[in-house]
């Protein structure tokens, strides 16, 4: 057989988890095949042709053992032969009319095959669900009603059950099917994130140790050296913020941790301060958040010189978080920002003023020439803590 | 004393001090070995990597101050493990470097260490600001949390800024020195009450019973 689905320790994927079920099944129908061949042996002399009787009770014989033989394992559980088997049930229970005779039926007689027709419906319940149960069970109550050719309240009893019982099995398979497979699903997720650990420990124990090494050793030899090492820094710190951050995850109810979205942005000369536990903000707010703070600091990186520090400070004020960027670099000019405005040649001060403004909050500039320039970002951010 | 659990990384850092003069008088590379070892060989500063394996690097922070309370432990970390950072410098230790400092900055922070000064990067000053928040917003518990004045949550927010104690000084019109004692007292006053929880904790839960 294909293996389709990755191996998890402890579940094989070829495990049908409806097997308890096909046990009772077997179970079942040799129970009732003795039942079935009882009957037979005790009425026999009241059939209208014996001899037919007892090849019935052969053929019932022959397919119990066929079907046992099959339904033990997984791959033998076929369509093919849960169909076959209502078929040829069907045909059996209709036969009662000739073989048993329509008078002794009209008498209050059995149909010749008895309760191991039962069987049927709760194997096509079993193996399709509760709508294969409704079907199987339907038919199977028609023909066991037909060779009658009356209908009283112990043959409405008998299409109840035969319906209900296949129904309440089609029932049971599907839901023990669906937590299977969401086991299934959890053990994968599980071996995931170990697997996503164990690579982060590996990641932070050797790589990032050797890359901070690098970094540290070719700054002080200096020259190209000093180059690789600034190249060895850059990486290390996107790793680290990789493996630090994991995906961005957000809590049920679409809040998500700011602090992710902005521990992504750190580099050699971008610092990003943050509280140790999550500050949760709708997604949306985040997303804005960070597109501000994206455009300051790439404002830094265009306007502030080319040694400018940034820095990024988050704080959660309980109902309003604060964002501050402040860098080191040349400062804007007093009177210059205002004049830009006034031109008309708004760029990221309108930007980021537009997007807190649409939050709700509100901005701060602060800046002077050779004294840098500090964003404070407030947004209200509902609920409080 | 250099404790890291990665060789290269601290044979590393013992060249780099000693070639700057300090003395390195022991490493250890888990915190068990680092606990035995400080206790044998006091050294003045220990330099302490979270990440160590089975123990963290917290506990044994806590257990070295514990055993001597006048030794200072430097943080060494990756970025990346903020609570880890936060867990320390509230089990005593005195301040908090990344790893990705370069050997100047070490060297002083070393230095200012040794000297009982605390050493503040801007992400440990956010990750101390935000505990004192959420200790204010959280229930009251058995103790009352400790608060920060407005000219400590100033400061703060400064050094969390990336200012250094000079620039704040000028910035708000005060001396360095007093600058650098806000900054001292905001950590005091986590440790302290730390110290008053785990206290009681342990109180509460019988584990004092043998001192008595």
């Amino acid at each position: 057989m294909v293996r389709n689905r990755p191996a998890i320790p402890g579940i094989s994927p070829d495990d049908d988890p409806a097997t308890p079920f096909w046990r009772g099944l077997i179970v079942l129908r040799i129970v009732t095949w003795a039942f079935a061949l009882g009957s037979i042996w005790l009425n026999a002399h009241t059939f209208a042709v014996a001899w037919a009787g007892w090849l019935v009770a052969g053929v019932m014989t022959v397919w119990t053992g066929v079907l046992t033989f099959f339904y033990v394992t997984p791959p033998g559980r076929l369509p093919q032969l849960v169909i076959a088997d209502l078929v040829l049930n069907t045909v059996l229970m209709l036969s009662s009319v000739p073989i048993v005779g329509p008078a002794q039926l009209q008498g209050g007689a059995q149909t010749i095959t008895t309760l191991w027709s039962a069987a049927v419906p709760v194997g096509g319940a079993i193996y399709g669900g509760r709508y294969w149960g409704l079907l199987f069970g339907g038919i199977t109550a028609v023909a066991n009603v037909l060779p009658r050719g009356y209908f009283n309240i112990y043959l409405a009893e008998d299409t109840v059950l035969l319906i209900g019982v296949s129904f309440v099995v089609g029932v049971a398979t599907e839901a023990t099917r669906n937590s299977a497979d969401r086991v299934r699903q959890a053990l994968r997720t599980e071996a995931a994130t170990a697997e996503r650990e164990r690579l982060a420990r590996s990641i932070h124990d050797g790589v990032l140790q050797v890359l901070a090494r690098v970094r540290k050793r070719g700054l002080e030899v200096g020259g190209e050296a000093a180059e690789i090492a600034e190249l060895a820094g850059e990486q290390e710190i996107a790793l680290r913020s990789l493996i630090a951050s994991g995906p961005l995850e957000s809590t049920v109810d679409g809040d998500t941790d700011l602090r992710q979205w902005l521990q992504l942005m750190a580099t050699p000369s971008i610092s990003v301060a943050a509280p140790a536990t999550p500050v949760l903000v709708p997604q949306v707010t985040a997303g804005e958040l960070a597109a501000a703070v994206r455009e300051a600091l790439s404002n830094v990186d265009k306007h502030a010189g080319s040694a400018a520090r940034a820095w990024v400070l988050l704080e959660d004020l309980g109902g309003e978080v604060v964002l501050s960027v402040r860098d080191d670099g040349v400062g804007i000019a007093d009177g210059r920002l205002a004049a830009a405005e006034a031109e008309g040649h708004l760029g990221v001060s309108q930007s980021i003023r537009g997007r807190i403004a649409d939050l709700g909050g509100t901005v701060e500039l602060t800046t002077a020439p050779g004294e840098g320039t500090e964003w404070e970002l407030h947004v209200p951010t509902g609920g409080s803590r | 004393m250099v404790v890291d659990d990665h060789p290269m990384w601290r044979a590393g850092v013992a060249r780099d001090l000693q070639e700057r003069g300090f003395e390195v008088v022991a490493t250890a590379s888990d915190a068990a070995s680092a606990v035995r070892i400080a206790g044998t060989v006091r050294p003045d500063v220990v330099l302490m990597d979270l990440n160590l394996g089975a123990q963290t690097g917290v506990e044994a922070t806590q257990q070295i101050i514990a055993a001597r309370p006048e030794t200072r432990v430097l943080v060494l970390s990756a970025s990346g493990e903020q609570s880890d950072v936060l867990e320390a410098v509230k089990a005593g230790a005195s301040g908090y470097l990344l790893k990705s400092a370069s050997v100047e900055e070490l060297v002083d922070a070393v230095n200012r260490t040794a000297e009982g000064a605390a050493v503040f990067t801007a992400g440990l000053a956010g990750l101390v600001l935000g505990e004192y928040r959420r200790m204010a917003a959280a229930p009251a518990g058995p103790e009352p949390a400790p608060e920060l004045t407005d000219r400590e949550t100033e400061v703060l927010r400064l050094v969390a800024k990336g200012m250094t104690s000079r620039q704040i000084a000028t910035k708000l019109v005060i001396s360095h020195r007093t600058v650098e004692n806000h900054v001292q007292s905001t950590l005091r006053k986590l440790q302290l009450h730390n110290r008053v929880e785990l206290a009681r904790y342990a109180i509460e839960h019988g584990l004092d019973a043998d001192q008595h």
